[in-house]
């Protein structure tokens, strides 16, 4: 349950508090073997499970003499049901689709088709609109979708297809052997606040898997472990992210028209930080909104949650939600870098997919059809290594060459130089965007580099005191419980939900670091950058800075922000025990 | 022993919710789980199964999503489950959903029937009294402890204030089970994938049909309560604010 009062804890439960978890060692663990194992059951895991059952379908039709199963391929997701955890805009490209499930536009849960765009450039009081809509933003023929109820709606189609998606189980650790990774360790459930194992402690399975599919979403954890274990990252461009942050409104009828989109630039964020507004008319009055910021800004007393309140205050957005009410909240990464920051796909046993891979075109916004075709593509794959049983880098090495002969190369490899064209502000990205179209994605030289979004951050000293040009944008956001909401109230309605008695599963690698350096030197930014008031600094006598670290793991949304943009590079997220996390319903 | 619990979709406590388009229910669209005191009496009757040896079955009714509370159970351990399914089984009073069990169960032989305290959308807890009435069985709610005996059950009650029951009953009986009576288990991968291969009975309302009567009892309409907030502010001396006060909770607010 998240919680709306303050809590104070003792010194000897503020200990308590800070036990992280951790796989515990000298369990036995009940095995159980698989051919596929799918981390994530989001739109690219479960694209790749679809896809998978079709070819297994299609080869039993045509091989009634050499029979192949399902029965050992498995969709992990740590939510308690599909799509609870699942946030995004959301508009969909319908392409993927199209290729997946020809016919799926009459039953999928499609909320409104777009038929009008409008983007705006935002002023403090006033605005301008783009005399024309920048191509990358048309959005003519997408669909504005819930991603919670399309995810719902894909899991369904899974399951009938025979595929077995176990909700309430994340992956918790990546079993390997050598440079082979042999497949998932599940979440112990069943652990108390101090990594003790409860009555009712059930230890995680090791799921042994001829291939491992990583589709967790951004900045996945399992990803992670293989990314670092294998260096996997090097010669490439790190991962850059944005957040969004977003609400789901009801508002008065006509207010907002159903598909009906609006793109913002500009206030409340200044020229010097990267990110935008969206509108999405649904239907039923329900509208999508959201503010995006990329996390690669300087200030560490930014705070993203604050920065769509003050989105909403603005004249042109708070006339559009008059009279209505805000429903639901959630928060959520995705990725920037793209082409140049993606890691190798495949290796030995395994593979990624989706955001988990940086599959987002971030000049279109939109990655949920590229993380369908690549869970599509992977599945292609596996299915003829399943065939040929071979699970080899080279074998699982064709799905990169898939890739980068379909047309998801073509989309991003457009958009290869876009994002980093803004490492330098608003004003330079615009003319570098300008300069890309012209020279058909490349810019002024081929590889533009990236530097990861944390290494951007000042130390306070370097900044003005007042906030200078960002005075009005930094802060807790104060609401006025109508228009503008605080953050313990926005999270509220994200229907964030734990088990209460478990270890932190936000894991500081060094508490110390909180309590002296970034006290002094960044003012503790995750207290602003956690969209859920996971962090918090309490007033404390005897820590050496008067201030001591304080966790609500319970708050957590699942965004990932915090292992992202932490300057010091100390916090890792691990996923909590499996069926806690925000319930986007609807959203 | 052969235990039947009764088990019952809801929607989840935190779920937004919304009315249909007649005021009468709410929309569907809607995050469901098991009814909690259900999952306390599955979580009992696989205990005692565990103690005593026997059989478990789960069943449920209402449309095809509510399955899902039967897969969970047969998931965590029970053996078969049995699902009257059909969207008309939402609208039923507690009267007719326990005429519709004991017909779906006529041919069976259980020593226990448990089913949770109540529903948490309902609240009628009187499902599992009624199906006990119709076939005839001795019943016991509120229940935080069950032991077998050489003639029968002893069952701890939990009465108000702290106070507890113990009573003496010979099988079969029906039960309401308390949360809180026990912790409960995790389902586990081996559990979820054998659910899948475990017996299912469907029972169409057709079948149940004959059984039921016109429902006793039927939502007229539901409404989101108006907020009426409002503060006053009592002047005068603390003698008269008192003598007001008192005045308002007698006369105005009629709690006194």
């Amino acid at each position: 349950m998240c919680s709306k009062k303050v809590v104070r804890y003792s010194i000897e439960e503020k200990c308590y508090m800070l036990v992280f978890r951790k796989p515990l060692e000298g369990v036995e663990r009940p095995q159980m073997e698989a051919d596929v194992t799918i981390v994530g059951g989001g739109p690219g895991g479960l694209a790749c499970a679809l896809r998978l059952s079709q070819l297994i379908d299609r080869h039993n039709r045509r091989n009634p003499e050499a029979q192949m199963s399902k029965e050992n391929i498995y969709v992990l997701e740590k939510a308690r049901e599909l799509g609870q955890n699942s946030l995004s805009g959301a508009l969909i490209d319908p392409r993927a689709m199209d290729e997946l499930l020809p016919g799926w536009r009459d039953e999928a849960p499609l909320d409104a088709e777009v038929d009008d765009e409008a983007v705006y450039f935002l002023t403090e009081r006033g605005e301008h609109r783009l005399p024309i809509t920048p191509p990358p933003l048309r959005d003519h023929g997408n669909y504005v979708i819930s991603i919670n109820r399309f995810v719902k709606w894909l899991g369904e189609k899974v399951e009938q297809a025979g595929v077995t998606v176990f909700t309430g189980f994340a992956g918790s650790e990546l079993l390997t052997e050598g440079d082979k990774v042999t497949g998932v360790r599940t979440d112990d459930k069943g652990i108390d606040k101090q990594n003790q194992k409860k009555s009712n402690f059930e230890p995680g399975y090791d799921l042994k898997s001829k291939i491992t599919v990583l589709a967790e979403g951004p900045r996945g954890s399992l990803t992670k472990q293989l990314v670092n274990k294998y260096d996997l990252q090097k010669d490439r461009n790190p991962q850059v992210y944005g957040i969004g942050v977003k609400e789901l409104w009801e508002v008065p009828s006509g207010a907002i028209k159903k598909g009906q989109v609006i793109y913002t630039m500009g206030w409340p964020l200044t020229t010097h930080e990267y990110g935008g507004g969206w509108i999405y008319g649904s239907k039923d009055n329900i509208v999508s909104l959201g503010y995006v910021t990329s996390l690669d800004y300087q200030d560490p007393r930014l705070d993203p949650q604050r920065v769509l309140q003050d989105f909403k205050s603005h004249p042109l957005i708070a006339s559009l939600l008059h009279g209505g009410k805000m429903i639901r909240y959630g928060a959520k990464t995705f990725p920037y870098g793209g082409w140049f920051s993606m890691p190798p796909l495949a290796g030995n046993g395994w593979m990624i997919v989706g955001d988990s891979a940086s599959f987002l075109n971030s000049q279109r916004l939109k990655g949920i059809h590229l993380a369908i075709k690549s869970g599509m593509l992977a599945a292609e794959t596996a299915f003829e290594a399943l065939v040929e049983n071979n699970f080899s880098q080279a074998r699982l090495s064709q799905y990169k060459e898939r890739v980068d002969s379909s047309w998801i190369k073509d989309e991003l490899w457009e958009v290869r130089n876009f994002h980093q064209g803004f490492e330098k502000g608003l004003i330079w990205g615009l003319m570098h965007t300008a300069l890309q179209q012209i020279t058909g994605g490349r810019g002024l030289h081929e590889v533009y580099t990236t530097h990861a979004g944390h290494t951007r951050m000042k130390h306070l000293d370097q900044l003005p005191a007042d906030g200078g040009k960002r005075a009005h944008l930094l802060g807790k956001a104060k609401g006025d419980g109508k228009l503008t909401f605080d953050k313990l109230t926005d999270l509220y309605h994200s229907g964030t939900k734990h088990e209460e008695d478990q270890p932190s599963h936000l894991i500081i690698h060094d508490t110390n670091i909180c309590n002296t350096r970034c006290v002094e030197e960044f003012g503790n930014p995750c207290q602003n950058f956690c969209p859920a008031n996971v962090y918090e600094m309490e007033e404390d006598a005897s820590a050496p800075k008067g201030k001591t670290i304080h966790l609500n793991p319970s708050n957590c949304v699942h965004c990932k922000t915090c292992d992202i943009m932490d300057p010091y590079e100390i916090i890792t997220w691990v996923p909590p025990e499996g069926g806690g996390g925000p319930n986007y319903d609807g959203m | 022993m052969k235990i039947l619990v009764c088990m019952k979709q809801v929607p989840q406590k935190d779920a937004p919710l919304k009315l249909n388009e007649s005021g009468t229910w709410i929309r569907e669209d809607v995050s469901y789980e098991v009814n909690e005191p259900d999952a306390y009496a599955l979580e009992e009757a696989l205990r005692q199964k565990e103690k005593h040896t026997g059989e478990v079955v789960v069943i449920t009714a209402g449309p095809a999503r509510s399955q899902q509370v039967l897969r969970e159970g047969l998931a965590k351990g029970a053996d078969r489950a049995i699902h009257l399914e059909d969207n008309g089984f939402v609208g039923l009073d507690a009267f007719n959903m326990a005429k519709a069990f004991v017909a779906a169960i006529k041919d069976e032989k259980f020593d226990l029937i448990f089913t949770g305290l109540q529903s948490d959308d309902y609240g009628y807890a009187q499902t599992g009294v009624i199906m006990a009435e119709l076939m005839g069985w001795p019943h016991a709610t509120i229940i935080m402890e069950i032991q077998k005996t050489e003639s029968g059950i002893r069952v701890k009650r939990e009465l108000e204030d702290g106070w507890f029951q113990h009573v003496e009953m010979p099988l079969p009986a029906l039960l309401t089970i308390q949360s809180g009576i026990n912790k409960l288990r995790y389902a586990t991968l081996l559990g979820i994938k054998q659910a899948k291969n475990k017996p299912l009975r469907k029972v169409t309302m057709d079948e149940v049909k004959s059984a039921l009567g016109e429902n006793l009892q039927k939502i007229e309409k539901l409404y989101v309560p108006q907020k009426t907030k409002k503060t006053e502010m009592l002047d005068g001396t603390p003698g008269e604010v008192a003598k007001k006060l008192v005045d308002k909770l007698r006369n105005e607010i009629r709690v006194m």
